[in-house]
């Protein structure tokens, strides 16, 4: 609170003169990288955990979102920050988020406007690379130089430009090919509380889609585990593309960058910007199909509400920040396919105590073209991915674009579990003896149908035992088609649990009974 | 608080059928009670006529001729098989219904097996409705039997299964349902009537090596002419009043047992109810009190 209250100090109090930085603090040694005869240089008049204020010459206050830059000695030890204008507090003061740590930073120390927002290098030479949020490699191998350097602020595409075909993309999982179809150049998002997999998902779907893929790939770690974010690359780099003994890694055709937990908040704020605008050079400049993977877009609007209130805005529903959803929207709105080319993006989201109703997350949903929603109850019962089939949906599960045998599939499917839940109560309190006839037929197909969704994944191979599946389309359909009409009554339910088409059900069952 | 509403909805409706199960339970008590008083007179009376039947047929043992009376006599082949199966008229009454169906199942599989035609009898909606969903078709069906099954009506159906084992039209009859063994034990089973010889073998024992010998007036004839059908009455009357005690002993459990799920849902869900609606008064409070100090 007693820092709030600095806020309303008139700006004189802070009046703080270059001259005087060194009589205060006498170790602090002046040196900046950037020519000041061109650059207006500031002075940081206050910092507030990860954000802070710099007062700049009235004339020549820097533009909001452009760059700053503190680069000086201090102690004897280098220390440098990037920050970002968010606010002109008047009287030539700006407040700034800083995309680095602000630890060590002290009032009095030079700051420098870049003069443009922060920019992120572009190019193939970012190609098997791993970034930070400024665009900086931090995989060891050098520095990387790209003909063009992008800014991580763009306007999004026109909406004349908009790509408005619709085109189902397979991934060979079950459970989301069926009643969750991904849209080509369209947006999906993987929505689950701690602990459901949402990593594994996606990780998965990189191993499924990026393998079979010809395109470029981003992905962009906000927030999440630096360990997860490790194994993922190593991951990349061993898997190829096609089995051939020359093949190309992943990780060729992949660009990463991380912001992850032990960031700053600002860090994980911008980092989603900055892979994606790589992705959209990927898109705009080469043309090709491009895919975009971010875990976990939660973390962007966490970011922005950690900073939000040392920004001094008023917080919101939940205390988030007030411009949640400008912020989500002006990030989605780029993610998007153009006439030019696509980009195809996969988020996980996490949902904050199970409450898929928290702004953070409702937010994201508005912007999705295929909603997955991971469920504890399915999770706890060892049925991974633990997708719940009827609170996940996708704008083509429709019969215009994924034909009339699916989505006739898809529905009774649907049909079957919605029946099951209803009567899940009934069944909780007088046990499954009391259902009629039909309801007991429905419980026992519902059953199977449950277990029929759990599938082996490639990137848990170690943890099932068992090799991960590809199921076609075709099978898929097929299978569930043949369930619910009954066809397979007679299996035990446990034959279900990790197969692949129901042919690999029939096999494990015969195999149970020895 | 939408969802602490949808959570007092469900609260209300499983408190409602907690209400009914509950009730249900004491009904279920009070019928037991009464039929199992009727069912263990019947056992006393059912298990005199046998063990008169057993050492009637001891005494006058050997002389075939003077022990003849159709309804001892086993057909050498049975070709036309009937199965009566006992089921309740109402649910909510745990497994009582699926395992006796079970049984009658297997035992319908295994006499078509054998080569023998098979008419099923039903009694009881339950197993009306089981019996249609199978695409079985009832012979018979009979709706009339509650928890107190009446004399007259059992012996009406006794009478006619009589008259067509003498006639040859029926050569075996089996009786699915839940036998009563004690309070706390039920076992559903598939017993065969008729032919009446296992009746009685199976049935009684000779009392402890205890031979009382018998003098038949007017004749052994006579005699087994009115205590065989009358031994097989009981035999199928009992076999009702076994279903019915069964029936009210299977529904107490359940209802027993739906009470206490109920309970345990009801703790659950009030505690969820709880949850969320402490959660709803700190997230507001807090927004408030923020709200407040940053207009400060």
């Amino acid at each position: 609170m007693n820092r709030r209250h600095d806020f309303r100090l008139p700006a004189s109090d802070f009046k703080l003169p270059a001259s005087d930085a060194a009589t205060i603090e006498p170790n602090i040694i002046m040196s900046t990288t950037l020519d000041t005869s061109t650059h207006a240089i500031g002075h940081v008049t206050q910092v507030i955990g990860s954000t802070f204020d710099a007062e700049f010459p009235e004339d020549r206050i820097p533009e909001i979102y452009n760059a700053v830059i503190v680069d000086q000695q201090i102690h004897g030890n280098q220390f440098k920050v990037t920050g970002e204008i968010q606010q002109h507090l008047g009287g030539g003061r700006v407040r700034c988020v800083a995309l680095g740590n602000t630890d060590g930073m002290v009032r009095g120390m030079e700051v420098v406007d870049t003069g443009a927002a922060l920019s992120v290098p572009v190019g193939k030479e970012t190609l098997s690379r791993v970034f930070n949020v400024l665009g900086e490699p931090i995989d060891g191998r050098g520095p990387v130089h790209t003909a063009e350097k992008w800014p991580i602020h763009r306007d999004p595409p026109k909406m004349e430009n908009l790509s408005s075909k619709t085109e189902v993309f397979v991934t060979g999982i079950k459970i989301i090919d069926l009643l969750t179809p991904f849209v080509r150049g369209g947006k999906a998002g993987l929505f689950g509380g701690a602990g459901l997999g949402k990593t594994v998902i996606l990780q998965e779907l990189i191993a499924r889609i990026a393998k079979e893929f010809g395109g470029y790939s981003v992905f962009a770690g906000v927030g999440e585990r630096t360990r997860e974010g490790n194994d993922l690359l190593l991951e990349m780099r061993e898997t190829k593309v096609s089995s051939a003994a020359d093949a190309k890694a992943v990780i060729d055709n992949t660009v990463m960058v991380f912001g992850q937990m032990n960031e700053p908040p600002g860090a994980r704020l911008r980092v989603a910007l900055s892979a994606l605008t790589m992705a959209e050079w990927f898109r705009d400049a080469t043309g090709t199909d491009t895919l975009l993977f971010i875990d976990n877009i939660f973390r962007f609007s966490q970011a922005g509400s950690e900073v939000s209130a040392l920004l001094g805005r008023m917080p919101s529903a939940v205390g988030y920040q007030p411009t949640l959803g400008t912020e989500q929207g002006q990030l989605q709105e780029r993610i998007t396919s153009t006439t030019g080319g696509a980009i195809t993006s996969v988020q996980a989201v996490y949902v904050p105590a199970d409450d898929p109703t928290n702004p953070a997350p409702a937010t994201a949903f508005a912007h999705l073209d295929a909603f997955i929603y991971l469920e504890r109850s399915i999770a706890s019962r060892g049925l991974y991915p633990a997708i719940d089939p009827l609170a996940s949906s996708s704008r083509i599960l429709d019969p215009q674009y994924v034909g009339e045998r699916h989505f006739r599939v898809a529905s009774r499917v649907q049909q079957i579990l919605q029946r099951y839940r209803e009567l899940q109560d009934i069944i909780a309190i007088m046990g499954v003896d009391e259902l009629s006839e039909e309801g007991k037929l429905v419980v026992q197909r519902a059953r199977r149908i449950e277990r029929f969704f759990s599938q082996p994944f490639l990137v848990a191979e170690a943890f099932t035992g068992k090799a991960g599946n590809y199921t076609q389309l075709e099978d898929t359909i097929r299978s569930f088609e043949e369930i619910v009409d009954g066809k397979w009554d007679h299996l035990p339910e446990m034959s279900f649990m990790y197969v692949g088409p129901i042919e690999e059900a029939e096999a494990q069952a015969k195999k149970m009974q020895g | 608080m939408a969802k602490a509403r949808a959570i007092v909805k469900r609260l209300k409706a499983i408190k409602n059928i907690r209400k009914i199960t509950r009730t249900m339970e004491l009904i279920a008590t009070a019928r037991f009670k009464k039929a199992m008083d009727r069912a263990s007179q019947a056992s006393a009376y059912t298990k005199k006529i046998s063990e008169i039947v057993a050492d009637i047929a001891r005494t006058a043992g050997g002389d075939s001729d003077e022990m003849s009376h159709p309804l001892l006599r086993a057909p050498e082949a049975t070709k036309n098989a009937t199965l009566l199966v006992i089921t309740s008229n109402r649910g909510l009454a745990g497994g009582y219904n699926g395992g006796i169906l079970r049984g009658a199942i297997r035992r319908m599989k295994e006499t078509r097996e054998a080569g023998a035609t098979l008419k099923l009898e039903v009694a009881g909606k339950r197993g009306i409705s089981y019996m249609r969903f199978q695409a079985e078709s009832a012979e018979k069906t009979y709706t009339n039997f509650d928890d107190r099954p009446g004399y007259d009506e059992v012996e009406r159906i006794a009478d006619r299964y009589i008259e067509e084992y003498i006639s040859g039209r029926l050569d075996r009859l089996d009786v699915a349902y839940m036998k009563f063994v004690s309070a706390s034990r039920q076992t559903p089973v598939v017993e065969t009537l008729l032919p009446i010889g296992n009746l009685a073998t199976d049935q009684a024992k000779p009392a402890r090596g205890r031979v009382v010998d018998y003098e038949l007036l007017p004749s052994a004839q006579e005699i087994l002419k009115e205590i065989v059908p009358a031994a097989f009455k009981a035999r199928l009357f009992k076999c009702f009043l076994d279903a019915a005690v069964s029936e009210q002993i299977a529904r107490m459990v359940a209802m027993k047992g739906a009470t206490e799920n109920a309970d345990e849902i009801i703790g659950n869900l009030s505690q969820k109810y709880n949850r969320a609606r402490q959660s709803q008064i700190t997230s507001e409070l807090a927004e408030i009190i923020g709200g407040a100090a940053a207009l400060e």
